[in-house]
């Protein structure tokens, strides 16, 4: 018990700070009258009491932090505030079941966008910015725990980011460089939130609904406040403008951060996962387009490559917004899409999946071995742009990349166990894991997860958290290693 | 030129002997009088003129073969032996293709005993044996068979060894001399394959049948002379008497080496893989028994058991024969059945797939991370049995298992483009890489490969090839490197 005290003491802060999060969907269903006011005052009174509880219980552990502790608190934090974050829909829907509303707020932390609630539309307005909020809170959430956070406690060679961090404090307490850190990042992150709403409300949405999208495409979540998604506009200005974002969003934070500090494109150039992000989408986009052309599907070249642009773009940096039901495409295309949605995304962005850095190792990693066996006596480095990449960096990188797929195929055993079919399974954990949103089958983007039992809910929801804690921060918890003393 | 010619020189030898093995169909088509004599003589001559003209031509490039000649040696034989293999089938049946009569070759020699033939009760038996004699051949090797017999292969004998034989641990605890090793080790593949004629006369088939069988169980290549597979005979004890065989094989043939020297089981318990092999399978035929027997396909938990037990371990040691129809079960069963046939086969054995041993180790470097995270200096050596495996060791698997899992995804993708479903393109590229045989759906037990195109055989056979070699044998060939200096 003395172990975790210091951990729910920083936690109980977190809560408290948290509960201020429900202050804007409240304040706009004040202005908006919008009938879901009760369900923010419960929010917010429960979730700064709990905290305000826990505080002064655990006001005895006070000390700081050690790497042992960070980990159970990111897992504390990503696991119990979907509870409180659950508690608005809880009591604006009754009937909603706790499993359910637990799945809606995770998947809105995590980022991932899938959802189990239809009739979207007719919802009041504060929960719909409440649901994407969650997904901008959780993108703050992200930017530090990969920017900051996971590099110290060396998840997956993350610590290969470390040298990337903007600010180069020399300091290795975990708490005074975070903050540092993180106070940067934020205001870059929602400095390109605000240009985004903006930009989307000039673009003809209402000012609710530019909001919602805006916070939707910057944590790279994917609910959106219509069961259409993107397609209720149809527009192709607004389909760009999300794009824009999107692209923008599935690029460090660091980088963008560099950027505006220097006042200074040039930082672009340096980034080596920027390229390979960029020039992967453009050919899989027009790829793809030419596959659904020659197959017929869309008779008119530029609508195809509308439609494929704008899917492969949302899938692969895994927002997760949709502009028609790819799932009735041939199954390569959406399948590919899938398939990018694991690697696309730079490893500074809200994004999800093994990130394009990781898959840049694997690649010069089996590429190293390829000359091995030619030379067995050879000494080869590793290097990303001209940084030497050191050996323990790329066997965490692999080790990481075994747990990722073995993941992935523990997950769809249990989820085909409990019923599911094969390719519903399969993609929903892909769709899961990478923190996509929508998966194919009987989860594609036509659907929800609502068709899933209460079983497989909560594996999806456990998959999410997994793939959003970079698997070993979740997994260690689990270690007996890690409980003794 | 100058760096293929010495190749093409052992490769013409090569291909001389294999003619000679063309002699056992030929003298069984002359005695028993059947149809495909002619096509026999033909393919003979023709093999041994190509095999002594390509010698004798190439023979002023004669030279010590060196590291990447051993690479490109082995890919030679393995892609050109099937062409020749392929030219009794031409020969007899004019009809079939030319895909296809190479698709069944290289079936054969892969020992992966998928078939796009179909009517085999009616098909000279001849032609049958060859069939069953391709898996044999190519179930311990043709360039260990070929190193055994030509000790003129001299020190490049080793090279060729490591490039062929299966499984990360080139074994050196036999004799050093390479020549030796390979006879021995095809010594006790035939005296194993002897025992089982006999015991599956004994069980009930007929001579022909027997020698077959043992031909195809002994490679865990799993071609058969009937449609229905072992289904024809219907009977508990061959059932039995293949699972023994099947599993004897699928464990490592210099263990079962050691044992027969040292008459002991001794060998057997220090080997770091029975216990996995054994343990896996065991525990998966009781699990899915129940689990087949619940869901209600079998009124009875013995018929379930006994189904199971001779399916499962029939995909799982990467054989291939079928008993009934799994396809109809439950989708669990038969996906976890291929997730089996990945990591089930010994090193040195004539399984295929990751072996067990990759598996083991890949495994305990994930938990090896996970313990790292906490420990970060800590010094954690990857143990199998009670010695400590070198790291360089460790990481090599760990990029064999990457790759492994990436040709996977590659091949189902291009598959999928092609215009096949998920679960077949998928369940046939597992298949195929693992040497396994039957897929599930288009090309299920009930089913073969016919159904497939042209492009999508040609997809498959190289896959075979892959899961044969190793992938990095084949890989290595298309690296700038390999061609270079």
């Amino acid at each position: 018990m003395s172990q975790i005290l210091p951990v729910l003491h920083i936690f109980s802060k977190v809560l408290m700070l948290f509960a201020f999060a429900f202050l804007l969907p409240l304040g706009v269903s004040i202005a908006l009258e919008d009938g879901a006011q009760l369900a923010y005052d419960e929010a917010i009174l429960i979730t700064f009491f709990s905290g305000v509880v826990l505080w002064a219980l655990s006001r005895r552990g006070k000390r700081e932090l050690h790497t042992r502790d960070g980990f159970l608190l990111v897992v504390l934090i990503w696991a119990v505030l979907p509870v409180f974050s659950a508690i608005p829909l809880l009591v604006y829907m009754p009937d909603l079941s706790f499993n359910e509303a637990y799945f809606e707020a995770v998947s809105g932390l995590t980022a991932t966008g899938a959802t189990v609630l239809s009739g979207l539309d007719s919802l009041p307005p504060s929960i719909n910015i409440w649901r994407t909020q969650m997904h901008w809170i959780g993108g703050m959430g992200v930017i530090v725990l990969v920017v900051a956070v996971l590099p110290m406690l060396g998840v997956g060679g993350r610590q290969l980011f470390k040298a990337e961090t903007p600010t180069p404090m020399k300091d290795s307490k975990l708490t005074p460089r975070m903050a540092e850190t993180a106070k940067g990042l934020w205001q870059v992150y929602a400095f390109i939130t605000v240009i985004c709403m903006g930009a989307l409300w000039a673009g003809g949405m209402s000012w609710i609904d530019a909001v919602v999208h805006g916070f939707s495409v910057m944590g790279l979540g994917g609910l959106s406040s219509h069961d259409a998604s993107m397609a209720y506009f149809d527009s192709l200005l607004l389909e760009m403008i999300v794009m824009g974002f999107a692209l923008i969003a599935g690029i460090s934070f660091s980088t963008h951060f560099m950027a505006v500090r220097m006042r200074n494109l040039a930082v672009y150039r340096h980034d080596t996962e920027i390229p390979l992000f960029l020039g992967v989408l453009a050919v899989s986009a027009v790829g793809l387009a030419f596959y659904l052309h020659y197959k017929g599907f869309y008779l008119d070249f530029p609508e195809a490559l509308r439609y494929t642009a704008f899917n492969t773009v949302s899938v692969a940096t895994t927002l997760g917004f949709s502009t028609t039901d790819y799932n009735v495409w041939p199954y390569f295309a959406p399948l590919w899409m899938l398939f990018l949605s694991s690697f696309a995304a730079s490893s500074g962005s809200t994004g999800g999946g093994i990130k394009m850095l990781r898959a840049m190792l694997l690649y010069k990693q089996l590429y190293r071995e390829f000359i091995k066996l030619i030379h067995p006596n050879a000494e080869i480095h590793t290097k990303i742009g001209h940084q030497a990449v050191p050996n323990k960096i790329i066997y965490a990188v692999l080790a990481f990349l075994f747990v990722y797929v073995a993941s992935i195929i523990v997950l769809s055993f249990i989820l085909s166990a409990s019923g599911l079919d094969v390719f519903t399974a399969f993609t929903a954990v892909v769709a899961m894991v990478n923190n996509t949103g929508p998966g194919l089958g009987q989860v594609g983007p036509a659907t929800t997860y609502a068709v899933l039992n209460e079983f497989q809910t909560w594996v999806c929801s456990f998959a999410m958290l997994l793939g959003r804690l970079e698997f070993f921060t979740l997994l260690v918890v689990f270690t007996p290693v890690f409980w003794r003393k | 030129m100058q760096r293929l010619a010495p190749s093409l020189n052992v490769l013409g030898l090569v291909i001389l002997i294999f003619s000679f093995t063309m002699l056992v169909p030929l003298t069984t088509a002359f005695f028993a009088h059947d149809a495909a004599q002619f096509a026999f003589d033909e393919s003979f001559l023709v093999t041994l003129i190509t095999g002594l003209a390509l010698w004798l031509g190439a023979r002023r490039w004669q030279r010590e073969l060196k590291v990447r000649d051993g690479f490109l040696l082995v890919l030679l034989v393995w892609t050109s032996l099937p062409a020749f293999a392929a030219l009794p089938f031409l020969i007899y049946a004019p009809e079939m293709s030319f895909t296809d009569a190479y698709f069944e070759a290289i079936s054969g020699l892969t020992t992966t005993g998928a078939t796009v033939m179909s009517g085999l009760d009616s098909l000279p038996p001849s032609l049958n044996l060859w069939r069953h004699l391709l898996n044999w051949l190519g179930g311990m090797g043709i360039i260990v068979l070929a190193v055994a017999i030509l000790p003129l292969l001299g020190i490049g004998g080793r090279q060729l060894l490591k490039a062929e034989l299966p499984g990360p641990i080139k074994d050196s605890k036999l004799t050093p001399r390479i020549a030796d090793t390979a006879k021995l080790l095809w010594a006790v593949y035939a005296a194993i394959t002897l025992v089982c004629v006999f015991a599956l006369k004994l069980a009930g088939m007929s001579w022909f049948d027997a020698v077959c069988h043992a031909f195809a169980t002994l490679s865990l290549g799993g071609f058969s002379t009937h449609d229905a597979s072992v289904g024809y005979y219907d009977s508990p004890l061959i059932e039995a008497v293949l699972i023994f065989f099947m599993m004897a094989a699928a464990l490592n043939f210099v263990t079962h080496l050691l044992a027969f020297r040292q008459k002991s089981l001794a060998p057997y318990r220090h080997d770091p893989e029975v216990f996995g092999v054994l343990g896996l399978v065991i525990a998966s035929c009781l699990g899915l028994s129940f689990y087949v027997w619940q869901a209600g396909v079998y009124p009875e938990f013995l018929t379930a058991l006994r189904h199971v037990s001779f399916n499962l371990v029939s995909i799982a040691t990467d054989c291939g024969f079928a008993s009934t129809d799994f396809n109809q079960w439950p989708i669990l069963v038969p996906m976890w059945m291929l997730f089996l046939s990945s990591v089930t086969a010994s090193s040195g054995s004539t399984g295929g797939g990751l072996k067990m041993i990759r598996a083991v180790l890949a495994f305990r470097q994930g938990v090896r991370e996970l313990e790292r995270q906490l420990h970060p200096a800590a010094c954690l050596p990857v143990k199998i049995g009670k010695h400590a495996v070198p790291n360089q060791f460790v990481f090599a698997v760990q990029a064999f298992v990457m790759m492994y899992v990436a040709t996977i995804v590659a091949m189902t993708l291009v598959l999928l483009a092609s215009g096949l479903d998920f679960i077949s393109a998928f369940s046939a590229v597992v298949a195929c890489i693992n040497n396994a045989g039957p897929g599930l759906n288009e090309v299920g037990p009930a089913s073969n490969y016919a159904g497939l195109n042209d492009f999508q055989t040609w997809v498959l056979a190289f896959t075979m090839l892959l899961g044969r070699l190793e992938l990095f044998t084949v890989f290595v060939l298309f690296t700038r490197a390999f061609w270079r200096g």
